[in-house]
């Protein structure tokens, strides 16, 4: 008898699940105001939506922390067992979700990539969605470089890239198109890469350690929110605010005020809204609307500085 | 441990025979500080501007917190259990002081406020371990979980940032004189606060030598009169309460509230425990231990940075400095 119930009541989940159109949003983590606001946009998104499709749903989830793969990967195969329409997708690492993409692929679910690289064939998901995170790090060198450059008259010295997750695809995007811009365009030798596991405490302790071996150091770059902020702590604590050269990413309260304050001189801050908002679209055009979807769309970023950051250009971006 | 504490430990209970301590005890401690002297005069010669005043302040303030912690979690592994909820305690307590602190609350009241969300934290850790009976790798396994949601939950997983004077604990500091010396920061002085109350409390008190007796042998420990039950719980108390402290040190250093960070914090707290000696199989370990673990730790993390050490590379080294420690103190307790 209890058996019975229990068969019943599965089954009565799984009609559910597969009548309730589900697009599934999985991000590296739900832990952060970046992915919250990712969040904010998909939900924006399925308000749009239900008008056309009132038994769309849209389930937002992740992993408990950016650098948990496996854990984002289960989160992908139950979707696939739950026969969900689409998958927008924020991999945490450019090959381990290759696997669990193609399973989706060969279900007949089409998968929305947003925000990080993924390897693999093209062919595994039907659109790609993200900040162009090489152009948005080439253009922090080159906020950096040009601002050495007026600072001190001339592109030479050492700086320091405080990065966050070795390896994962926006990182290597980002910090790797920052390297080869200050490489190609400028004299100015970077002494430390250091990785802070997107922890503001570590990024805070490394960042002084950096600047206590490096007295010298004219300019520095934090490549995503907690390490950016981090570092922003870091250089405030040094009494150093304004006195090198300090790059930013991602654009949270705390980062809008170090920007006000002179600590930072400059973030770039991608449209994470942008993002949520057209992965959800993009899926439901894929899945339930049947239409043919761009494979590669550039959500794009914007250099916010002390004097732009009233603007409405960096307004809409600023979360 | 040392020997007087070992011999009033038998006197309280006459089957605490396993808890007697190593006779190379002494030399065991002084070994694992010659290790912290070395790696630092090591680093002094190889690291540009690690000797100077300025980063040796620093380090200070940097280990501080690793060293609260590590005092903490060697009472739960004294008692032959273990605590894994700390860096969500840290998250959790720093997270509720800051909202506290924004709403209007004293700042030393809502400091207040997150030190006694971080000793219910503790409280509950205790019942669930003497009360359900769990394992106590378990219970603190699953409260890990439980207040680390509880801490997303209640910010919606954004950074909050803090009150400026809510900044005062973590980054003032005491005889600042000039660019040379910035002065000794408050969290540097609540660590040697608590490593001296902490050792007062393992050493000279009841509760103290209780804890090594319930880590011996728990079952002679209750028929010679313990309240078992009464010890374990105040033992996870301190342990969060301490983790709470660390919590309100970093949302001060950062001034926000960081519901997602100190995650994996723990294992650090347990990595600089067993350095300094303490026995995951319970009975051993001192507050003193901790903190020679803690610098040992937080040296080479400086030492090597600052180096310009490849950061993979720096993994390894603290990786390896664990197995030997653990290693070198087997081999010297088998002979």
């Amino acid at each position: 008898m209890r058996k019975l119930l229990l068969v019943l009541v599965a089954l009565a989940l799984v009609a559910g699940a597969v009548s309730a159109q589900e697009i599934a949003v999985i991000v590296k983590t739900g832990n952060s105001s970046f992915w919250q606001n990712v969040q904010t946009g998909c939900f924006d998104a399925m308000k749009e939506l239900k008008a056309k499709t009132p038994k769309l749903s849209v389930t937002f989830l992740g992993a408990q922390s950016e650098s948990n793969i496996a854990e984002e990967i289960n989160i992908v195969e139950s979707a696939i067992d739950r026969g969900v329409k689409a998958i927008v997708l924020a991999p945490s690492d450019v090959t381990a979700l290759v696997p669990a993409v193609k399973k989706a692929k060969d279900a007949g679910i089409p998968v929305v990539i947003i925000d990080s690289l993924l390897t693999g064939p093209t062919s595994n998901y039907v659109s790609f969605l993200a900040t162009d995170n090489d152009a948005a790090g080439r253009a922090c060198a080159k906020e950096l470089v040009d601002r050495v450059k007026a600072a001190t008259g001339s592109d030479d010295g050492k700086i320091a890239v405080m990065s966050y997750v070795a390896g994962v695809g926006s990182e290597i995007g980002r910090v790797g198109g920052f390297k080869d811009y200050i490489a190609k365009n400028s004299h100015l030798e970077i002494v430390t890469t250091q990785y802070s596991n997107a922890d503001m405490p570590t990024a805070l302790n490394q960042t002084t350690n950096v600047l206590s071996a490096n007295p010298d150091l004219v300019g520095i770059f934090g490549a995503n929110e907690p390490t950016a902020v981090g570092m922003g702590r870091a250089i405030a604590q040094a009494g150093l605010a304004g006195k090198i050269v300090a790059i930013g990413f991602d654009g949270n309260a705390a980062l809008q005020n170090f920007i006000k304050d002179g600590t930072l001189q400059a973030i770039a801050v991608q449209s994470s809204y942008n993002m949520g908002y057209q992965g959800v679209k993009t899926a439901y055009d894929a899945s339930i609307g049947k239409k043919k979807v761009p494979a590669k769309v550039d959500t794009g970023f914007i250099i916010v500085t002390k004097d732009n950051i009233d603007s409405s250009a960096a307004k809409n971006v600023l979360y | 441990m040392s020997d007087p504490q070992t011999r009033r430990t038998v006197d309280h209970g006459p089957e605490m025979a396993a808890a007697t301590g190593r006779s190379g005890a002494a030399l065991d401690r002084f070994l694992t500080f010659g290790a912290v002297v070395v790696l630092f005069a090591v680093f002094s010669i190889t690291a540009k501007n690690f000797f100077t005043m300025r980063s040796i302040l620093s380090l200070a303030l940097q280990t501080s917190t690793t060293t609260i912690m590590g005092i903490g979690v060697t009472f739960t592994i004294i008692t032959a259990g273990i605590d894994l909820s700390i860096g969500s305690v840290i998250a959790l307590t720093g997270t509720v002081a800051v909202m506290a602190a924004i709403a209007g609350v004293p700042i030393w009241a809502s400091m207040f406020v997150g030190l006694l969300t971080g000793a219910a934290c503790g409280a509950a850790n205790g019942l669930l371990i003497t009360r359900l009976k769990l394992p106590p790798f378990i219970a603190t396994l699953g409260m890990m979980m439980v207040v680390r949601g509880v801490a997303l939950t209640i910010t919606n997983a954004n950074a909050k940032p803090a009150p400026e004077a809510f900044g005062g604990l973590g980054n003032d500091t005491l005889f600042r004189a000039g660019p040379q010396f910035p002065g000794i920061s408050y969290p540097v002085l609540i660590m040697i606060g608590v490593a001296l109350v902490f050792h007062f409390i393992l050493k000279r008190t009841r509760i103290g030598r209780y804890t090594y007796a319930v880590g011996s042998t728990e079952e002679a420990a209750r028929l010679s009169g313990i309240k078992v039950n009464r010890v374990k719980i105040i033992n996870y108390v301190f342990s969060a309460l301490l983790a709470g402290l660390v919590g309100i040190i970093l949302a001060s250093r950062m001034v926000t509230s960081q519901p997602n960070s100190a995650i994996g914090y723990e294992l650090n707290a347990i990595a600089a425990s067993v350095i300094g000696g303490t026995s995951l199989m319970g009975g051993m370990g001192t507050v003193g231990g901790a903190v020679i673990g803690s610098f040992i730790i937080g040296i080479l993390t400086v030492g090597l940075t600052m180096q310009g050490a490849n950061y993979f590379m720096q993994q390894i080294v603290i990786g390896l400095v664990v197995i030997f420690a653990v290693a070198f103190d087997q081999i010297r307790s088998r002979r």
